[in-house]
This record gives C-alpha cells, structure tokens and sequence, in this order.
C-alpha cells in the first residue's frame, strides 16, 4: 500500500543527490545507499544519463522477461521514494545543472571510477572545495585514495579480494580442484558497500552538526569487504607465526558438525559445535547410543572425528523433514534454520506476521511486491510513499520549478540529449 | 581546541555480544561515542575465547574479540541478580542509545525491555538485533548468521551451478547487519535530535539479508521463477569467473563487462582467436556458452603464475584480481597502504593490529582504543556516572554483582 498520511520521518529535511554509475561494469551501491536515505525519509534526487536510464534499468529481472526500462525488478525496488531526473553527466551544461543542484544538497552518493571522477570534475576533493557544506560520498571499487583507484573492480573482485570469497563456500570445501572459491548469490558486495556508504553519510552528518563543514567519505567496495571477516585480521595479528584462519579442505576437521546438511526435502543450517549445542542436538537427534561414545566427548574430539559423525547426522536428517529438524533442533535452543528456496522466503509465516514483504501500486508495473523494511522503526516506520520514477519524471518539477529553467530552455536541453 | 568528534557526547549501554552489535558499536565508539560494553563474568561473550595470543586462550587475550570491542569500555554485571539490573536501569537513565541481540524475552527477564526502560529515559532509542525479529511465529529461535543466511534465502542461491547450497564464509551477515545498524541507529539519533523523541528499533538480520536478494526475490514476484546457484557467474556478464592460475589452489577472478573487454582477455591469453569465434563473440553468445567458455579459459590460466596473470589482466583495464586468503590480504601493497589495520595495546595481549573501520572520512579521524579486558572499567563507571563510593564498589564485588 502507498501511504498517504503524515508519519514523522526519521530523516525528513535531509536532501540527497544520487548520480550514476556511467562504467561498463554494474554498480548498485549508490542506489542502495540513497534507497536507505529515501526509504526514511531524505528527499533523494537520482540523477541517470537520458534514454538509457541507470543501471538496474536495464538489469532486471523483467515481468514475463520483456525488457522495459520502467518496470525491471530492481529499478522498481532501488528507487522507491525517489524523485528522478536525466543529465548527460559528460555535458558541462549538464553538470552546471547539477552543480546548482548541489549548492542545495546535503549528501551525494557518487558510484563512479576515480579516473572519470577526475575528467568530469566531479572528484571528492574538488567538490567538497566547491561545496564545502556538502557531504561527498564516492563509493568506488579500492577507493579514491587507494593505490589502487584506477584498476577495475566490482562485486566480483571485491568479493575475492577480500577473503570473503575464499571462505565461500563455508566448512563445504572437498575438493580444493573442482570447488573454486565461491562469490555470493546476486550482489551483496555492491548492497554492503551501500549500507556502509550510508551509515558512514550520517557519520558525516553528525560531523557537519558539531563541526560546520562538510566533508569527502571515501568508501571502497574492497574495504567493505574486508571489514566483514575482521576476525580472521586481527586474529592472525595475535599469533606467532601468523598461522590462516582458515583452510578451504581442513576447516570441517577443525570445526566439527555444523553449518548446511541436507535432509529429507533439502537443507538445513546448523551448530552443534559447542558443548551446550552437541548436547542439545543429542537430545533431538533422541539420545542414540552411538553419541556417548569417548571419541565424541569433547569439541576437538568430535572434529576429530567429524567424517563419522556427519555420516551419522546425514542418515537421520535423511529421515526427517527441514520443517522437523528445526522445531525438534530449536526446542532444545540449538541455533538450526531450514535452508529457505526463494519461494519459501516469499512465503514464510515468519516474514508473513511481520509483514515483511509490501506492495505498493505503479502507474505500469501495476501492484509491486518487493523486500520491505531492513530495520522495524517504532516511530518512524520505513515507508514507500512512491514508486520509482519514470525516466527523467521530475525533470520538469527539479530543472523548471526548484532551478528557473524555462520552458524553451528544457526543450532546448532535451533536443540536444542533455537531459 | 581539538575538534569535536561526531558522536561526542553520546553515551551508548550495549548489552551485545558475539558479532553484529558489538561491530556496529565498534563504529559508534570509534566515531566519539562513549560505549560502555555490559559483559558478564559468569557468562561472558564466547568469543572472547574464540582464539587467544600465542597459542594462549584466555578472557584477555582473543585477537577475534579485540578485532571487533575497541573504543569502548567493559563494565561485568551479572545481569542475574536484581541489584546488577537495578545498576544497569540506572545506567540506562543517563544513556542516548541501548542495544543488545540476546535471545527475544531476554532483556525482559532483566526488566530492561524497551517499554520498562522508556518509563525510565523517554527519549532513549534502543536497537535490538535479533535473527528474526521480536515478533512472529519463529521469533523466539535461536541463531548465527550463518544460519541466518540460510532462513533468508541467501545460503540457497549461493553455490556452484547444479550443486548443493552453499554457506557464506566469515559468518555473514553478521557484520554487513552490524554495519547497516549504524546507519538505523544514526537515522533514529538524528530524529531524536530535531524531535525529542526516541524509539525502539526491531531489527530482523533475516529480513535485512532478504532486502540484500532483491534479484531473485523480484524474479520470483514477477514470474514465479526460483533462481538457483549460479557460482561465480553474473547474469549480465561473460566470463565472469574464478580462474586457475599455476600452483594448487591459487585462482584469479576474472569479470567481463562489455564485448571489447572481451577482446582485450583474448589477447592476454593468446588466444584472439577467441574473440571472433561466433560462440563468443557477443555477450548473449558468451551468455549461452558460458561453461564452455570457462573451459576454454581455464585451460589457458592455469599455467600462469597468479599474480602475473592480475597484472597483464589490469594492464589492459580489466578487472581482474587475486583470489585472497586473510593473509595474502594482509600482506598486499595496498590494504598495507590504506592503513585499515590499526596497532593499540589490547587487553592483555600487548601492542596488537586489528582492523578499523573501512571508511576514509576527510575531517574525522576516528578514535581507536584498545579492547578493554572484562570489567575494566566496572569501578570508573560506577563511581563516575552512578557516584557510587569504593565501599559500595567492593561490597558488589564480594557478592559477584559486578566484577
């Protein structure tokens, strides 16, 4: 449902401008980003190149596959309660538009390349000199200031680079030949780098409160990455010699049963690595002798022993359900999560009580069903108030009616392709 | 006069543990905020005996914990006894922020539930982090990330292609949560601050992974159409791949975005050829013929020396780059010259580097100190903000309310 009452807003009053990622490689971090800002309420004007729109325009997934730039998937869920305009960022007339858009901004999320960055004046040094109140969030591949700005990256690379990656997939690995590391589904490497981008855009927020000035956020896709497997750095930094965290082939005997196994009707996910868990999980697997025995008493010894117990396992999750190793794992507070397929996500009793998924109306994609709130807030509820923009929608409402451009000036603009 | 930090003058009581909240007050502490970490003595956080210091376990001594707890300070209250919960209410009185990820029911066995802690401190804004959120069916489960990611869809789209699912290393999503928290809490600050008002904030890790598939969720809206693994292939890209390079299990991720850059691979492979073959000469073609692509690549990889491989690749502005473990990672030029890896003295293990935040802020210079040891700070924060005397201190101590 598209709400239409006043709720208070968490970040009412903030102005927000998102430009595109103009590289060949897709980048949606940017979009995620503004989507926080917009979901809770800042004003966010994205900005795309004109005909051919963002990105996730041209991503995806499309109703019955028919390509169409207003109503692909991600569009329809990045870009909710944003305003949308067209600039060719490339043209200075173009770029002279959104830097008057700019002297009204709070925050810009710009995805692009350091190197195009630096040819179209738009790096983060330059425009917080041009806009010292304005907060400047770059979200690039390495960083603007890494050694390695000019390389390429994306999703892919990042995720490898990391070590991420190479810890994917997870205590599974059997074959080191034929089980590459793995990257994860969609991409999450992008959608982090977007919510760190955000989260690191109300730091700067906070700063510019306390201190006056705005500032450039450098944030790297890579760096991003790195920060979610933080325990294995400094865990190695506190050993002599620096020994790895992990090992793709000898972490299942490190570690014991846990994680994804399959069952009856597909997977489930699962610790029974600690004591209290291997207890718990004796009890639902129903006390069987075999489990007593001294070569499973204690954690080292069970990960020991890790081949015998997962064929054992293996045979009686065979048995049961993933529905049934979840009530009968979590009664006895063992952490055990079925392995949901993409449909058992949509229809979850779990998200369903919450409310989780909502749909909202499109003036052509019609009803939207789409991943709802990241975060429940009690009194400033994450809300879609509007769909996502048609190409270049606001165009008349930003340029003409917030910056004075006529009537003949914008159909001058549009002639030319610069809108 | 210094410059202010941030988050000066915030103070934050979080009663977190393992990974997601404590990363996210992480950010919070480093940025200016006053933590005070609330850690029990009886049953403290498990990962401060996840890992230790040359070969060393100990409460003090976890690298993994010190990763994660710096810029903070550590009071042990043993939340069991009325007296520990009456210490932290008041605590809660002159706090701006509460968050915690315990088990839903918890905090209020403790009497520290959103709705008695609001009775206390109108404005206070508290996070919970929870795998499925405080209300529903399934709220009351325990779980990980790692088991997480599999109720939220993530662990089944994640594998080789036809294969099993796959789990996600570094117990994603743990710290992709902790990291979007700082963004909630922040938003949720900064309406208090223009407002007055404070909330509560009911944060599901499952629903937040669930927003971060929006590819196979709008599929599935859409067409009905479950998407299954694909490995390390993209939908809009070809090759897109972990490649062999020379020596066991050394591999270099290739991604192709447009025709050209198809090209310019060929060349460094020696292999043009390739490139005017009909089955790859265009993106649909390489689409379709993706694993016979693969093959035709791999088989020109992996006699290359892996980092020679990435140079020749990026030399011709592609985006290529080194499959990394945590160590190779910590010894490349570059994540040496960001400086993300930051030396303070932690616990007890001595002068120590941990990662800091991954952000670059032009005008902050984030404030990093070293995880403290369990209770170290227990006296200082009752006697400077409870003004309690040191008799009072020790007799809590002697009855094991505080440590």
């Amino acid at each position: 449902m598209v709400s239409r009452q006043p709720l208070p807003e968490a970040l009412e009053g903030l102005r927000v401008v998102e430009l595109p990622c103009l590289d060949s490689m897709p980048f949606l971090a940017a979009a995620m980003a503004a989507k926080s800002f917009a979901d809770f309420g800042a004003e966010v004007i994205k900005v795309e190149p004109p005909r051919v729109g963002a990105q996730e325009r041209q991503l995806g997934p499309f109703r019955d596959d028919r390509r169409d730039l207003e109503t692909g998937g991600l569009h329809l869920f990045l870009n909710t309660n944003k305003l949308g305009v067209t600039l060719d960022l490339e043209n200075s007339s173009a770029r002279g538009i959104l830097f008057s858009m700019l002297e009204q901004a709070d925050v810009l999320f710009n995805p692009n390349p350091p190197s195009l960055n630096a040819r179209i004046d738009l790096s983060g040094r330059s425009l917080t000199e041009r806009f010292p109140n304005l907060i400047v969030v770059s979200l690039t591949p390495f960083g603007e200031d890494s050694q390695y700005r000019n390389l390429r990256g994306g999703d892919l690379v990042a995720t490898h680079m990391s070590g991420v990656g190479y810890e994917t997939p997870w205590h599974q690995v059997t074959d080191l030949a034929t089980q590459p590391p793995l990257k994860l589904a969609g991409r999450q490497s992008d959608y982090l780098t977007g919510y760190t981008g955000a989260a690191a855009a109300m730091v700067a927020v906070f700063d510019r409160t306390r201190n006056g000035l705005g500032q450039h956020v450098d944030v790297s896709q890579w760096l991003a990455m790195v920060s979610m497997i933080r325990p294995n750095l400094g865990g190695s930094t506190h050993e002599s010699p620096r020994a790895p965290a992990y090992q793709r082939l000898g972490i299942r005997k490190k570690a014991g049963a846990q994680w994804v196994y399959p069952c009856a009707d597909g997977w489930v996910s699962f610790n029974a690595g600690t004591q209290r868990f291997w207890n718990g999980w004796k009890t639902a697997m129903g006390q069987p002798e075999w489990m007593e025995a001294e070569i499973f008493a204690t954690a080292a010894d069970r990960a020991a022993h890790v081949d015998v117990i997962e064929a054992a396992i293996h045979d009686w999750l065979s048995t049961i359900t993933k529905k049934e190793a979840f009530q009968r794992a979590q009664a006895q507070h063992v952490p055990c999560f079925p392995v949901h397929t993409v449909r058992e996500v949509a229809e979850n009793e779990q998200y369903r009580a919450r409310g989780f998924f909502q749909e909202h109306d499109h003036p052509t994609a019609n009803k939207v069903r789409t991943p709802g709130a990241p975060c429940g807030f009690e009194r400033t509820p994450w809300r879609i108030k509007r769909p996502a923009p048609r190409l270049g929608e606001h165009n008349r409402k930003i340029f003409g009616e917030r910056f004075g451009l006529d009537e003949v000036e914008l159909a001058r603009l549009a002639a030319e392709n610069i809108v | 006069m210094t410059k202010r930090l941030p988050l000066d003058g915030i103070r934050v009581l979080d009663f977190g543990w393992i990974f997601a909240v404590p990363h996210a007050t992480a950010w919070l502490g480093a940025l200016g905020a006053e933590v005070i970490r609330v850690e029990s003595m009886r049953a403290p956080d498990l990962v401060r005996f996840l890992t230790g210091t040359d070969g060393v376990i100990g409460p003090n001594l976890s690298g993994v914990f010190h990763s994660i707890n710096f810029s903070r300070k550590s009071l042990a209250l043993d939340l069991s006894w009325p007296e520990a919960q009456e210490i932290a209410r008041r605590l809660v009185q002159c706090s701006d922020i509460v968050t915690e990820n315990f088990t839903v029911g918890n905090m209020q066995k403790y009497g520290l539930d959103y709705e008695s802690i609001r009775r206390l401190k109108p404005d206070i804004i508290m996070l919970s982090g929870t795998p499925l959120g405080q209300n529903g069916p399934f709220a009351r489960t325990v779980g990980f990330g790692p088991t997480t990611q599999a109720f939220a869809g993530l662990c089944h789209l994640t594998g080789y292609p036809q294969s099993f699912p796959c789990g996600i290393g570094g117990t994603w999503p743990d710290f992709a949560v902790g990291t979007a928290m700082v963004f909630f809490l922040l938003a949720a600050l900064h309406y208090r601050d223009r407002t007055g008002e404070g909330q509560y904030l009911d944060l599901s890790m499952a629903e937040m992974v669930t927003t971060m598939i929006p590819e196979a969720m709008m599929d599935f809206f859409f067409n009905g159409r479950e998407q299954s693994p694909q490995g390390n292939r993209a939908s809009s890209m070809a090759p897109h791949g972990v490649f062999p390079a020379a020596g066991e299990d050394r591999w270099v991720a290739i991604a192709i975005a447009s025709d050209a850059e198809f090209v310019a691979l060929c060349e460094v492979l020696g292999a043009p050829s390739l490139a005017s073959d009909n089955a790859y000469a265009h993106l649909p073609d390489r689409l379709n013929n993706v694993e016979m692509l693969e093959n035709e690549i791999a088989a020109r990889t992996r006699d290359i020396d892996r980092d020679e491989l990435v140079r020749r690749l990026r030399e011709r502005g592609l985006a290529a780059g080194p499959v990394y473990n945590t160590l190779e990672l910590a010894a490349d030029q570059a994540f040496r010259a960001s400086a993300m890896m930051v030396t303070r003295e932690h616990g007890e293990s001595g002068a120590r580097a941990v990662p800091g935040l991954p952000v670059k802020f032009s005008a902050i210079e984030p404030d990093y100190r070293g995880a403290p040891r369990i209770g170290q700070h227990s006296d200082e924060i009752l006697d400077k903000l409870l003004g309690m005397d040191a008799e009072e201190i020790a007799r809590l101590k002697e009855s094991k309310v505080i440590f």
